[in-house]
């Protein structure tokens, strides 16, 4: 019996007006999307291996005196996730590189400074034909599933008969939503073909099993829409009804609360501007450094009096400059622990209140099971949150990295005297440029992503369950007269 | 000849709806097989949620209906095995065409292994156009739809049949050929109740014609008592009659 609504149902949408207009669309934008996407992509990852390529000469070619005059900045990029092809995601918002440099790291700009206003609002790619017109298809599928029926009175026909209204219900979904499923399955293989001339890596590492993942998710996702627009058919005795309803369900889940989130989460959660963070942390090393040079200068003082002591200054032999030179590593190592112990504490703050403001952002997101689809769709694709993290972990290691392969190195000793006289002295130790560490952003893996993503997951199991259970009390209770 | 057991069987049965109306006010009636017994009476009689009833469209609010002896209410899905459903707007999917509908709803009505040459048998049976079995039924005529209709009806081969005003809209001609078919249908056995506003219609198949008014079945005669009596004015006369909760 199951088998026999099934059938119709495919049957009664494949012969419906609507299905060669959704075939047509899926068929035509989804390889489409992925085609231009590839070819963007291939363009993203060309600029990229030139910029690498030029940062690394640059690398190669530091010159001590740039480091002692503190001019050097050291750039890493980074490199354009494969899958972005799928999910651009926060690909060309986050920053194509962060410099590096004595004190400390500071953020590039963002790869979307050519972006129209257009392109703001949603890049052209799978993952937002499926969040934008294929939900909407599959709202629209449905939305007449139930009403529409009793409308036209096959309903009361079919009731007449000796069959459950559970397997009506069951079989109404699951035919529709084969119906909707076959062509979305169709132009996602055409759009995969369609990559590999582009040169797409299609069966390396685990890409694959991310496309394999991103496709269930997908379908998920559809089956979600599909079944929040038969719980509202069946709650609706009008398809008119339905589908104003649907509409507005639509418009609410895909436009206002993704963004109502992130304005509450603003609110709820303010954080301080980038700017405002660096002008702190100017500030901060600027007291630092202005205290240290007159505490130095005070020791200096003390040790290296009259002429005698500025001849013994200017003799590394000097029973006072083997005096000074353990007292001033001394202070220069404390001011360093220091300085660097107050910026890290500053941008760990600053990193804490981030995360906070786009954790709460991304749990009010979730209402919208759109919005959860975008935020596994993105990590699984490398252009997500995740990625955003495991950008900013590797900024934060290489810092780490170059501070002690190469700022280290270089010791520039600032005094100010009695009297406001200043001095500075240099000293540095040799350094091999080539031999210095190359920036790499370590992707999460699939698992990574999913775990990542577990309430995303969590929330798009709601909206498939709770639907269904609402479409199921309501349709075993539905007048069908 | 009427069987001597009913098919259908209408015990005391009233509904009364959310809003208060009564619409159907303890209600005895059988129907048996052979026999077609058709329920006249103005809008809002009673006629369409009896068989609303029968079909457990909606639950009775007292007393029982029975299909074959069982009951609708504790076992609705059994009794549905034994009743078919023709209604005044035949129900069917527009983008199928006609033998596609009559496989579904025979698939639905229990007879999932019937050929392409069986259900052409019986839509020529029915007297639909040959012409029109392999067409989508969205271009049909109502006395085509209709037509279909009773082919589903007849494919199912219930004991009981019920149609809810099937001849409203129908052309005399497509009406008159409709007739016939109930008449084979009643000869089979099938018990068949109808409603309807057609009084001529009405006397013309009926074994038995009951008359409702305000929910209540005010006046039943049997086909040789309406031999010596005139229904058009017996129907008049009740619905002209003082409403019956004044």
């Amino acid at each position: 019996m199951l088998k026999t609504i099934v059938k119709k149902e495919i049957l009664e949408n494949i012969f419906s007006y609507r299905f060669p207009l959704f075939a047509l669309i899926c068929v035509v934008l989804i390889p489409l999307g992925l085609f231009v996407n590839n070819a963007q992509y291939a363009k993203r990852l060309k600029d990229y291996n030139e910029q690498v390529r030029l940062a690394d000469e640059a690398q190669s070619g530091l010159k001590i005196q740039d480091l002692m005059a503190g001019r050097v900045t050291i750039k890493g990029f980074r490199p354009p996730s494969q899958l972005s092809v799928f999910s651009q995601g926060l690909e060309s918002a986050l920053p194509a590189y962060y410099q590096f440099a004595q004190d400390g790291f500071s953020q590039g700009e963002s790869s979307s400074s050519d972006a129209t206003l257009t392109s703001t609002q949603g890049k052209f790619d799978f993952v937002f034909l499926i969040q934008m017109v294929v939900s909407l298809v599959g709202l629209l599928f449905a939305s007449d599933m139930i009403s529409g029926e009793k409308e036209s009175g096959t309903l009361r026909a079919m009731l007449s008969n000796s069959l459950p209204r559970d397997a009506i219900l069951v079989g109404k979904i699951a035919g529709g939503y084969l119906a909707l499923l076959a062509p979305f399955l169709v132009a996602l293989v055409l759009g995969v073909m369609l990559l590999l001339p582009g040169g797409f890596p299609l069966f390396a590492g685990d890409i694959p099993a991310r496309i394999a993942v991103m496709a269930g998710a997908a379908a998920l996702f559809i089956l979600i829409y599909y079944v929040i627009g038969t719980m509202v058919s069946a709650m609706s005795a009008k398809a008119r009804t339905s589908l104003v309803t649907i509409l507005l369900i639509w418009s609410g889940f895909q436009l206002v609360i993704p963004k109502l989130s992130d304005m509450a989460a603003a609110l709820i959660n303010p954080v301080r501007t980038d700017t405002q963070v660096s002008l702190e942390k100017s500030l901060l090393i600027n007291t630092l450094e202005t205290e240290s040079a007159k505490e130095l200068g005070r020791e200096y003082d003390k040790i290296f009096v009259g002429k005698s002591g500025q001849d013994a200054a200017n003799d590394q032999n000097s029973p006072e400059m083997k005096k000074w030179a353990p007292i001033r590593d001394e202070m220069q190592l404390k001011t360093r622990e220091n300085k660097a112990a107050q910026l890290a504490a500053i941008d760990e703050t600053f990193l804490a209140q981030q995360r906070r403001q786009r954790k709460l952002a991304a749990a009010l997101s979730l209402i919208s099971p759109s919005a959860a689809f975008g935020r596994l769709a993105a990590d699984i694709c490398g252009t997500g949150d995740l990625a955003r993290t495991k950008y900013i972990e590797a900024v934060r290691s290489h810092q780490n990295a170059l501070e002690n392969e190469l700022f280290s190195k270089v010791k520039r000793t600032l005094m100010m005297h009695e009297g406001g006289r200043t001095t500075m002295m240099f000293s540095a130790q040799p350094v091999d440029p080539k031999k210095l560490p190359k920036f790499a952003v370590k992707p999460a893996s699939l698992g990574e992503a999913l775990k990542a993503n577990a309430a995303s997951i969590g929330a798009l199991l709601f909206w498939l369950i709770t639907p269904f259970a609402f479409a199921y009390v309501r349709f075993l209770k539905y007048d069908v007269r | 000849m009427p069987q001597s057991n009913p098919i259908l069987k209408a015990d005391d049965l009233s509904k009364r709806y959310e809003d208060g109306v009564l619409a159907l006010d303890h209600l005895n009636l059988d129907v048996r097989g052979g026999e077609a017994y058709c329920l006249l009476g103005a809008n809002g009689a009673g006629k369409t949620t009896t068989i609303n009833l029968f079909l457990n469209f909606i639950p009775p609010t007292t007393g029982t209906c029975f299909i074959t002896g069982i009951d609708v209410t504790k076992d609705p899905l059994e009794a549905k095995k034994h009743v078919a459903f023709v209604s005044e707007n035949v129900m069917l999917y527009g983008n199928f065409t006609a033998r596609q509908n009559l496989d579904f709803f025979a698939k639905l009505g229990g007879k999932p292994d019937l050929t392409k040459e069986q259900y052409y048998q019986v839509m020529r049976r029915v007297s639909l156009q040959e012409k029109a079995f392999e067409q989508r039924v969205k271009n049909f005529s109502k006395g085509m739809r209709q037509k279909l209709g009773i082919s589903i009806a007849v494919i199912k081969d219930a004991p009981a049949i019920l149609l809810d005003e099937p001849t409203s809209g129908l052309d005399p001609k497509a009406a008159e050929e409709f007739l016939e078919i109930l008449g084979e249908l009643k000869k089979e056995g099938k018990a068949i109740l109808m409603s309807t506003h057609d009084i001529f219609r009405a006397k013309e198949i009926g074994d038995r014609i009951g008359i409702m008014k305000e929910g209540r079945l005010v006046m039943e005669r049997t086909r040789e008592q309406l031999q010596y009596e005139d229904l058009v004015k017996i129907y008049i006369d009740y619905m002209k009659s003082e409403p019956l909760t004044a």
